[in-house]
């Protein structure tokens, strides 16, 4: 399935194909809008500019099309752009000096990712039409000895500019300060979709592009890993530290995005696989995780975790997604975050590149105790509040808010018992590439 | 045990959990099988009164039974994955038994309990990972051969290293064991029975499957358990000697008890070939120490439910008139000292043996030197026998403390004179059935405790029993060696020591507490201390960047304002004048201060300046001007053109 919309210049065409990584992102993001979007109807009821929101959360839907979809790398760069300058009224939203002020850092970095991908693009555009994606890439072979340097120069420089938007140390900043100021539902997509965009152009980048062969044992896979398991432990070890409930979250999808980055850096079928679960099952559980923030947030008003004790009496459904989803984010069987994290380690010792090969599973097990000490405490605090505690009254949220996070803690735990419905499809995608 | 039992039954299932989970049954597993189903029947039925006015009941039965289910898939699992899933998934749901009265205390000891669960967890999915990246398999039945050509590489000890971490933290083993002195005596009285009678025992089906598949012929590794099972069986036992919390005695009991345990496996390593007496010893000691636990505890349950107490002090003389309670608590008591004709006798007998039979064949010279030479081997074996002594000593303080002792807290007398039944027959039942079990098995171990260790062990050859002159004076040597010093440890220690005016003194080594004193401090203070400063910093560093940029090189251009007065030349030109004026005054003219108000001055001469422009502007004789200048224009034009 392939489509060439028009053509920029005689041989640049804005051209689509459907390929099963695309399909694979197209599953994820449609599940979470439809869950954050049905969470919004009742969300949203008390905000002002409600028709900014839908809009622009629909534009950002339809854009996110086009990068799952885009077949080479001008139609993604296009896109990717688009995505970022429709999802700023998302982030400033509320409209407060803060959230203006986030919104402004968001554009910032994000522009700055954007200019180091066009740059890198255009040192690599003449080789290969438009950069056609590729499975394994289209470089290998194709350059010249003595240009070898600059192709990794330019592969960096993509890497380091998506990687922005995944929130890769040290471009990570406007995480943490974007996605509490948004609405509950917008955060959820954003850490569990957007983020995820910027791993999209890395995955096209390394290996529809460039190609893991060239990539493969140079500076810039060490350089990469280095990067990627900084986040990790930073991302584990801050969110450890935070009290604001949604900024903690933020943190954490800085961590866990990043072990996401660190098995694509180690470019090996084991770690990729690892990586593309991750993405799935994060995406499901960062989702539940924002969900169940936002629902706190509209039914009790709390935003800082040590004001949760008992809230499990208070909403008892929703804090069980909750602990089902922190145990999913700290890898504990049978959920389906300890199956991406064994890949992933897996991965690593299978890569044999020392000293990553035992620091990586080293630093994603001391992070997931940080993972622990961050989200467990919220669990057992809110259901086991002591016995000083009197009883409350029931708040649970109403059921448009309640069904969507239902279903994603659902579904994550669905996945969890019976992950072969999608390892089957990630490991065909794998074969592709390897 | 390795491929010497044959397989009952075996069941895989390849789609569950993505790397598929396995379950297998033979010998040893059947075992713990049967004893778990047994103790949780027991402590169910138990659980009934127990908990019959205790809040969340229905949290509790769900968690119990989960538990279960975890339990026993930890027994069966075929492979270290599986087992690893169902001891996470068991860590988790048992977290609930320790939080289940939600008081302050019961609230912290859970929060260590699930700690040291999640930290041992996660130390051993590393030693998963290590393990799998060498030998690339995780199956129990395969771990031998696939290990084969690592036996001695670094990296084979660091995987069993992390592994053993892992175990070693369920099990208790010093100096994992915080959690156990906490959690017991907070637990439901049947949920510190299963915790301490199979919880612990399934981190010693790991080790056990941990040195038979993989460091069975190692010596450093024999070694290392042995010391630590000498560790933790000592410093147990004077641990429970010192308590006077009844709950808490037990379950520092049980540490010790694993101790001996340890000391069983780690013999049967430094043994080899010979060892089969050793790991006998080991098996059923794991299964007496689960049976003497679940009557002690299910004892000590009643207790407290009658009294809602666990102090010796205010407990005391509960059980004078409770010939029931009596004879089940003693039983239990006889069997853990170790005295003959009851069960425990005949498995420390066969660790005793164990530790007799290295000793002799390091004389001999048939097994090499590791570590530890025979006169290190000789004071193991005391250290041995001065634990059976300290495990006879509190045992007996309990008991005389309970059973014996006439009481002084009225609510006990009272309770006794109203004779009200103490527990209803059903629990009754339960503990006297498990109780008199005990001495049947040491009263015919040949029949019973031989076949049973056999069984699981899997019999070498044609033999079908151990050979093991029992109650020979050799053998009752120990026991009676054992008794001696508790005997003796009692009267000095107890009687004398830990006594005060005729009350027990809490003589609980708290400033010893490895938690309050090192892992809080260092796990929860200065490691995420340190962590947070570094992470802090980088994730600082960017946003920094920025901010010094915008300092420096891309300074925000002041908003453009409207002057106040005057123009941008008057602004300009004055406040240029005004710093020479500034510079001047400190400078040359420090006698002679100027004013420094050029600024002012010329803008108040572009004001003057100005308004007489538009005076002029205005008048006629401006316009008269304006339209002769323009006809002089007009006049030199004509004049260049023509």
């Amino acid at each position: 399935m392939e489509y060439r919309l028009f053509y920029l210049t005689k041989d640049l065409p804005i051209y689509f194909r459907a390929d099963q990584v695309g399909l694979l992102f197209f599953t994820v993001e449609t599940v979470l809008w439809l869950a954050a979007g049905i969470f919004s109807l009742d969300y949203m009821k008390q905000e002002k500019h409600k028709a900014r929101y839908y809009g622009a959360y629909f534009l950002v839907y339809g854009v996110l099309q086009g990068l799952n979809f885009a077949g080479n790398m001008i139609t993604f760069y296009l896109f990717y752009e688009l995505m970022t300058l429709l999802s700023v009224p998302l982030v400033l939203h509320h409209q407060t000096k803060e959230a203006l002020m986030a919104g402004l850092k968001y554009l910032l970095y994000s522009v700055f990712g954007g200019a180091l991908i066009l740059f890198g693009f255009f040192l690599l555009a003449s080789y290969g039409n438009g950069l056609t994606f590729q499975a394994a890439g289209i470089l290998a072979g194709q350059v010249p000895g003595e240009k070898e340097a600059l192709v990794l120069s330019a592969s960096f420089c993509m890497i380091l500019g998506f990687s922005v938007k995944a929130g890769m140390f040290p471009f990570h900043g406007w995480l943490p300060t974007a996605h509490p100021e948004a609405p509950a539902p917008a955060s959820a997509v954003l850490s569990a979709v957007i983020v995820k965009m910027g791993i999209l152009g890395i995955i096209r980048t390394v290996y529809y592009v460039v190609g893991a062969d060239v990539l493969r044992g140079t500076w810039v896979q060490i350089i990469w890993l280095i990067l990627a398991l900084i986040t990790v432990f930073m991302g584990s070890v801050l969110a450890y530290r935070e009290r604001l409930l949604k900024k903690r979250l933020a943190y954490s999808t800085v961590s866990q995005a990043a072990y996401i980055l660190f098995g694509l850096a180690l470019m090996n079928g084991q770690a990729l696989t690892g990586s593309l679960l991750h993405i799935v099952c994060h995406a499901l559980f960062k989702g539940t995780l924002f969900l169940f923030a936002g629902a706190l947030i509209h039914q009790t008003g709390k935003q800082r975790v040590d004001e949760l004790k008992g809230i499990g009496k208070q909403m008892p459904a929703a804090l069980w997604c909750f602990t089902l989803a922190s145990l999913g984010l700290v890898g504990i069987p049978p959920t389906v975050g300890f199956l991406s994290k064994w890949y992933l380690a897996a991965g690593a010792l299978e890569s044999k590149i020392l000293p990553f090969s035992w620091l990586g599973p080293a630093v994603l097990l001391i992070s997931a105790l940080f993972t622990a000490g961050y989200l467990l405490p919220i669990s057992i605090e809110g259901f086991l509040p002591g016995d000083r505690f009197g009883e409350k009254r029931k708040k649970e949220p109403a059921w448009l808010m309640l069904f969507p996070i239902l279903t994603l803690a659902f579904v994550s735990l669905l996945m969890g018992i019976f992950p072969g419905i999608i390892t089957d499809q990630l490991i065909q995608i794998v074969g592709t590439i390897f | 045990m390795r491929g010497k039992m044959s397989t009952i039954w075996q069941y895989d299932i390849p789609q569950i959990g993505g790397l598929g989970i396995s379950f297998t049954l033979s010998g040893f597993r059947l075992l713990y099988l049967v004893i778990t189903t047994f103790m949780w029947a027991e402590c169910l039925i138990f659980s009934t009164e127990y908990m019959e006015n205790e809040k969340h009941r229905v949290r509790y039965y769900f968690f119990t039974l989960a538990t279960y289910i975890a339990t026993v898939g930890v027994f069966l699992s075929a492979d270290l994955l599986t087992l690893f899933l169902c001891f996470e998934l068991m860590s988790f749901t048992s977290y609930v038994w320790v939080a289940q009265e939600e008081s302050k205390e019961a609230l912290q000891a859970a929060g260590t309990y699930l700690a040291i669960a999640i930290l041992g967890g996660m130390v051993m999915l590393m030693g998963l990972f290590l393990l799998y990246d060498l030998t690339s398999t995780l199956e129990i039945g395969g771990l031998y051969e696939a290990c084969q050509p690592y036996l001695g590489d670094t990296r084979l000890y660091l995987a069993g290293g992390c592994i053993l971490f892992g175990f070693g933290a369920k099990a208790g083993v010093v100096p994992l064991h915080i959690w156990l002195p906490k959690a017991h005596p907070v637990a439901p009285a049947p949920a510190s029975a299963l915790l301490s009678g199979v919880l612990t025992k399934t981190g010693i089906f790991g080790i056990l499957i941990l040195t038979g598949e993989i460091f069975m012929e190692d010596g450093a590794w024999g070694s290392l358990i042995l010391s630590l099972g000498v560790i933790t069986m000592v410093w147990g036992a004077v641990l429970a000697l010192c308590s006077v919390d009844l709950k808490r005695t037990l379950a520092c009991s049980s540490m010790s008890q694993i101790g001996f345990i340890l000391v069983g496996i780690g013999t049967w390593v430094l043994l080899g070939e010979h060892g089969q007496i050793a790991l006998s010893g080991a098996i059923l000691h794991m299964m007496n120490h689960s049976l003497f636990k679940l009557v002690l505890f299910l004892a000590a349950g009643t207790v407290y439910m009658n009294t809602h107490r666990l102090n010796l002090n205010e407990i005391r003389g509960f059980g004078r008139n409770k010939p029931l309670l009596k004879f089940s608590f003693l039983m239990a008591a006889l069997g853990i000292a170790g005295v003959p004709l009851w069960s425990g006798y005949i498995s420390k007998t066969l660790l005793h043996e164990g530790l007799l039979e290295y000793y002799h064949l390091l004389l001999e010279g048939t097994v090499a030197v590791t570590v530890f030479g025979p006169a290190a081997i000789k004071i193991i074996e005391w250290v041995f026998l001065i634990s059976g002594g300290l495990t006879c000593a509190y045992m007996l303080k309990l008991y005389v403390a309970v059973f014996v002792e006439e009481s002084r807290q009225e609510k006990v007398l009272k309770q006794d004179e109203k004779k009200r039944a103490y527990w209803k027959k059903s629990s009754a039942a339960c503990v006297a059935l498990a109780a008199g079990l005990l001495p049947l098995m040491g009263c015919l171990p040949g029949l019973t405790m031989e076949r049973l260790a056999i069984f699981s062990v899997g019999a070498k050859g044609a033999a079908h029993t151990l050979d093991i002159p029992y109650f020979s004076l050799t053998n009752l040597r120990g026991a009676i060696i054992s008794l001696g010093i508790g005997a003796l440890l009692y009267l000095l220690a107890v009687r004398r020591g830990m006594m005060k005016e005729d009350s027990y003194i809490n003589v609980w080594p708290a400033g010893l507490d490895l938690e309050n004193l090192l892992y809080r401090p260092l796990l929860l203070q200065a490691i995420p201390f340190i962590c947070t400063l570094v992470c802090r910093i980088l994730d600082r560093f960017t946003d920094g960047m920025v901010v010094i940029l915008r300092k420096t090189l891309y300074r925000d251009s002041p908003l453009p304002h409207e002057l106040e007065e005057g123009n941008l030349l008057t602004h300009y030109v004055g406040h240029f004048l005004d710093m020479v004026i500034h510079g001047m005054n400190k400078t040359v003219w420090i006698d002679n201060q100027k004013e420094e108000s050029q600024e002012h001055r010329l803008s108040m001469l572009y004001e003057a300046f100005s308004e007489n422009n538009t005076i002029i502007g205005r008048s006629l004789s401006f316009g008269l001007f304006m339209s002769l200048a323009g006809l002089v224009v007009v006049l030199i034009y004509l004049l260049i053109q023509f």
